[in-house]
């Protein structure tokens, strides 16, 4: 009896010794959540002048007595543009507060002068700094459309001769990338179709296919679509036309075509972006199967057309479009 | 309905009929309770409460009748149904038929026993166990016939079993040389179903394996695991809890008197396979205690060893019978704000509806006020430290329980300064009659519950100082034959602060709250009885319950209750 309690008592103390709980603690510590706020390292920037065209960023930083949640809102002063970071923690640094010169909240960023504000929660005092962009971010990939140009003659438009009809390319202070965007407004009450323009493949260096990557995996299509305030739902439809043979001509029975439908339901610039491989063939709005190979091929798309949709029943509606672009291997970031 | 009804009817005549035929085979258990209550609320706010309807009459009477089928002489069968019926139901809408329990089990080739359906299951308290930790030790009998019913509906067996659904097994062999015998035995249940899209099936399986060496010496393998069935939902990211423990146990007799080693060593895995967020926590706990037995004083002396680490997770030793989330069956918003009704004595007392029937895979919340030292029973986790325990029980058969643990916490709460905590249970039960020679049954008991917790830290905020004492007393006498008068009071004083937590979907600590508490909770009931027979009575009871809340958390309260209760077993 004797020998065994003191086996068990040095097994059981050994093994206890073994715990190492004492270096860490559960939770948030309690002293820092209810200490007084004090910033400890004032929050500043890597740069005042950054060129993001040339791949530059900035770094914001900064660093708390204490665990808290914050946000920088950088807004740019002559575009609107703006680009919020936020957070948890005690630090501000290259790790959580890297700016490559994107937008959050539309029109994009221009070659500007800005001032990023850093806000705590809890905390009634904000700080301040300026940035200046020498140069706006580059945009990459294979634009379709940013009618920076108006309305390329090689597309093909076709327009209802409806009511209020405006479906022009407008320069004024809405473009959210660049000087222009198109506008698509007016009231068709015997048919959905407002108006629409093909973007065909010749369009974009001569061959009958876009200069696209093979793997549909890989390629992502976007554009920045404004919602209205107080107007009517409209739908933009993209079809994505595969000329299969590349033989110039696209056969609507025997090659697929590929559809995305975006219901305008919001109000402002948005940036829609999917992966083509994500894009189904639509037949009246319902899924169907492909008419041709079955197979998503982004470099064989021989035509986009574009079109404005709305109820006929439902009167004037009015939508806004711009920076239609195709990128590899990630969506868009402008 | 009616067509459940028929149903029902035909099968009991049918099995009437069998009985009839076959004698002794079929047989009839069961139990039948008529409640009929009374509540009435009285809100002491700042305001005059308008808005809460301040009283409310309910009650139901209930029947559960079981069949228990013997097919041979090595198998079981039982089902019991239950029919229900609220008063003020109309023309049956508050009347329900369900299926209480339903269970199979025999004994295999007269060597493996085995049992089928609805059972209760216990390992060991470190793997799968109902600590009860939150109830009172010494509830005076009159407040006993409350909790006898929720023990009763919710299966809280004496044992610390859990009710769960699924199957066991047990055998053993003996052996003539080295070691007596060695058992087996093992559990699957099911704890969740699937529902196809976000929820897998669960399951909780486990085996033990006893090898007894001597009458001086066993020693045991424990394994429970709760894990999820791969392909039952199409998410791959699957939930796991595995528990591993040695249990031991060595007798020595000191002349007649026995001094036995206890004890018991483990640890546990819990993770997700996949949910890179997902805590992966393992840890391990040790227990050990030596126990004295000397026979001729009636005295038993007990000194225990515990260490349980912060991260060590069993759900089914740390899933508690009160679930402080759940609300309670009466009155459970009050005041012009329709504020929730904080727990009280009232419910932790009576309230079935607060308290759980399955386990659950996360830890469960606690409340300082009614436990803050053990809230999982001798699993709750980050505790170390040392218990002391007597039980004394004179000639004249009072009884005297002492209980003592002195415990810190392993690691610290948002903090590197650990709590300590006390906490001293001393309990009493005095059969007065015996000393004084009277033939009635004349009974007192008497309680207290001490418990402290501390913190003391360089950073004054996080320092704590919460101190709750609970004391009670109990009374019941025999008037006439079978016939009963019982009386209880209970009051809880509790002060000082803590801190409460906030916690994610993986119970990681996210913020501490600050809770101070001024708070003083009392109820008093008394009672006639009237017992038929040995498990049946009817018996009247007046309730009156006060919550008093000086640091203004809540609005203060109280709650009466006039309960008639009529219960038969068979």
């Amino acid at each position: 009896m004797k020998t065994r309690i003191i086996l068990i008592t040095l097994i059981i103390s050994s093994w206890v010794a073994c715990r190492k709980d004492k270096s860490i603690i559960d939770g948030p510590s309690i002293s820092e959540t209810y200490s007084t706020f004090k910033i400890i390292e004032a929050f500043k920037a890597d740069k005042s002048t950054v060129d993001f065209s040339a791949g530059e960023k900035v770094t914001f930083s900064a660093s708390f007595n204490k665990s808290v949640s914050w946000k920088i809102n950088v807004l740019g002063k002559t575009s609107k543009a703006q680009k919020t970071i936020s957070g948890d923690g005690k630090f501000i640094n290259v790790s959580n507060a890297l700016w490559n010169g994107s937008t959050t909240k539309y029109p994009i960023f221009k070659a500007e002068e800005c001032v990023a504000t850093l806000s705590i929660k809890d905390v009634t005092d904000t700080f301040s700094l300026s940035i200046t962009i020498s140069q706006a971010k580059k945009i990459e990939g294979l634009m379709i459309a940013d009618f920076e140009g108006g309305l390329n003659s090689a597309w093909t438009k076709f327009i209802q001769t409806g009511a209020n009809m405006d479906f022009k390319v407008k320069t004024d202070s809405l473009a959210p990338q660049g000087a222009k965007y198109l506008n698509m407004a007016g009231t068709v009450n015997w048919d959905y179709l407002i108006g629409m323009i093909d973007y065909p493949a010749t369009a974009y260096g001569g061959n009958n296919t876009l200069a696209l990557d093979a793997n549909p995996e890989n390629v992502y299509f976007n554009c920045l679509i404004y919602g209205v305030p107080n107007t009517n739902q409209s739908s933009v439809l993209f079809q994505f036309k595969e000329d299969e043979n590349a033989d110039g001509t696209i056969s609507a029975t025997t090659e697929d075509e590929y559809d995305y439908e975006i219901k305008v339901d919001w109000e402002g610039w948005k940036l829609v972006s999917l992966k083509y491989s994500d894009i189904a063939t639509l037949v009246n709005g319902s899924p169907a199967t492909p008419k041709g190979n079955g197979q998503h091929n982004p470099d064989k798309i021989g035509k986009i057309s574009m079109l404005h949709l709305a109820n006929p029943n439902d009167g004037f509606a009015s939508t806004k479009i711009d920076m239609i672009v195709f990128t590899t291997g990630k969506p868009i970031e402008p | 309905m009616y067509r459940k009804i028929y149903i029902i009817l035909f099968i009991i005549l049918a099995f009437l009929n069998a009985e009839a035929q076959i004698d002794k085979k079929v047989s009839f258990i069961g139990s039948a309770r008529s409640l009929l209550k009374t509540n009435i609320l009285d809100v002491n706010d700042t305001l005059p409460d308008t808005v809460s309807v301040k009283k409310n009459n309910g009650g139901y009477a209930l029947m559960d009748m079981g069949v228990m089928i013997k097919p041979n002489n090595h198998t079981e069968i039982l089902g019991m149904f239950r029919i229900r019926n609220e008063y003020g139901g109309f023309w049956g809408s508050g009347v329900s038929f369900d299926v209480r329990q339903l269970w199979l089990k025999g004994v295999v080739g007269n060597a493996v026993r085995y049992q089928l359906g609805d059972i209760n299951l216990k390992q060991t308290p470190f793997t799968l166990y109902n600590h009860h930790a939150d109830q009172i030790d010494s509830l005076p009998s009159v407040f006993d016939l409350q909790r006898n019913i929720v023990s009763y509906e919710r299966f809280y067996m004496k044992n610390n079993t859990w009710r769960m659904q699924g199957a066991n097994v047990d055998f053993g062999f003996t052996f003539s040389k080295l070691i007596k015998e060695v058992n087996f035995s093992g559990l699957i249940t099911r704890l969740a179903a699937t529902n196809f899209s976000t929820t897998p099936d669960r399951l909780m399986s486990g085996a033990s394996m006893q090898v007894v060496q001597s009458k001086a010496f066993q020693i045991g393998y424990n394994i429970n695991s709760t894990f999820d069935v791969l392909g039952t939902i199409a998410d791959s990211n699957m939930f796991k809890n595995t528990i591993h423990t040695i249990d031991w146990k060595c007798i020595k007799y000191i002349k007649l008197n026995p001094l036995s080693l206890n004890g018991e060593v483990g640890r546990s895995k819990y993770y997700y396979t996949k949910d890179t967020l997902a805590p992966n926590l393992k840890d391990y706990f040790v227990h050990a205690n030596l126990q004295y037995n000397i026979v001729k004083w009636n005295l038993k002396i007990q000194v225990g060893y515990l260490n349980v680490g912060a991260d060590f997770r069993s759900i089914g030793a740390q899933s508690k019978d009160i679930n402080y989330a759940a609300q309670p069956t009466y009155f459970n918003r009050y005041t012009n704000a329709q504020s929730i009704r904080p727990f009280t004595l009232f419910d932790v007392i009576g309230n079935e509806n607060i308290y759980n029937r399955t386990i659950t895979p996360t830890l469960m919340g606690t409340n300082a006020v009614f436990n803050n030292i053990m809230p999982y029973g001798m699993a709750t986790n980050n505790r170390n430290g040392a218990y002391v325990k007597l039980n004394y029980k004179t000639k004249n058969d009072i009884a005297i329980n002492a209980e003592y643990y002195k415990l810190d916490e392993i690691r610290g709460q948002g903090t590197f300064a650990l709590k300590h905590f006390d906490m001293l249970k001393v309990y009493a039960n005095i059969p007065v009659n015996r000393l004084v020679g009277l033939s009635k049954k004349i009974n007192i008991q008497a309680g207290m519950n001490l418990q402290n917790t501390h913190r003391k830290s360089s950073e004054a905020i996080e320092n704590i100082d919460l101190t709750s004492i609970q004391w009670n007393a109990g009374f019941k006498v025999e008037l006439f034959k079978d016939f009963d008068f019982i009386a209880g009071y209970i009051q809880q004083n509790t002060s000082g602060n803590e801190f409460t937590t906030d916690r994610n979907t993986y119970q990681q600590i996210i913020y501490f709250n600050i809770a101070n508490y001024k708070l003083k909770q009392e109820i008093m009931a008394a009672g006639v009885r009237y017992n038929f027979g040995a498990k049946t009575y009817l018996c009247l009871l007046y309730q009156q319950s006060k919550y008093t809340d000086k640091a203004g958390n809540n609005a203060s309260f109280g709650m009466n209750q006039y309960g008639v209760i009529y219960n038969i077993s068979l």
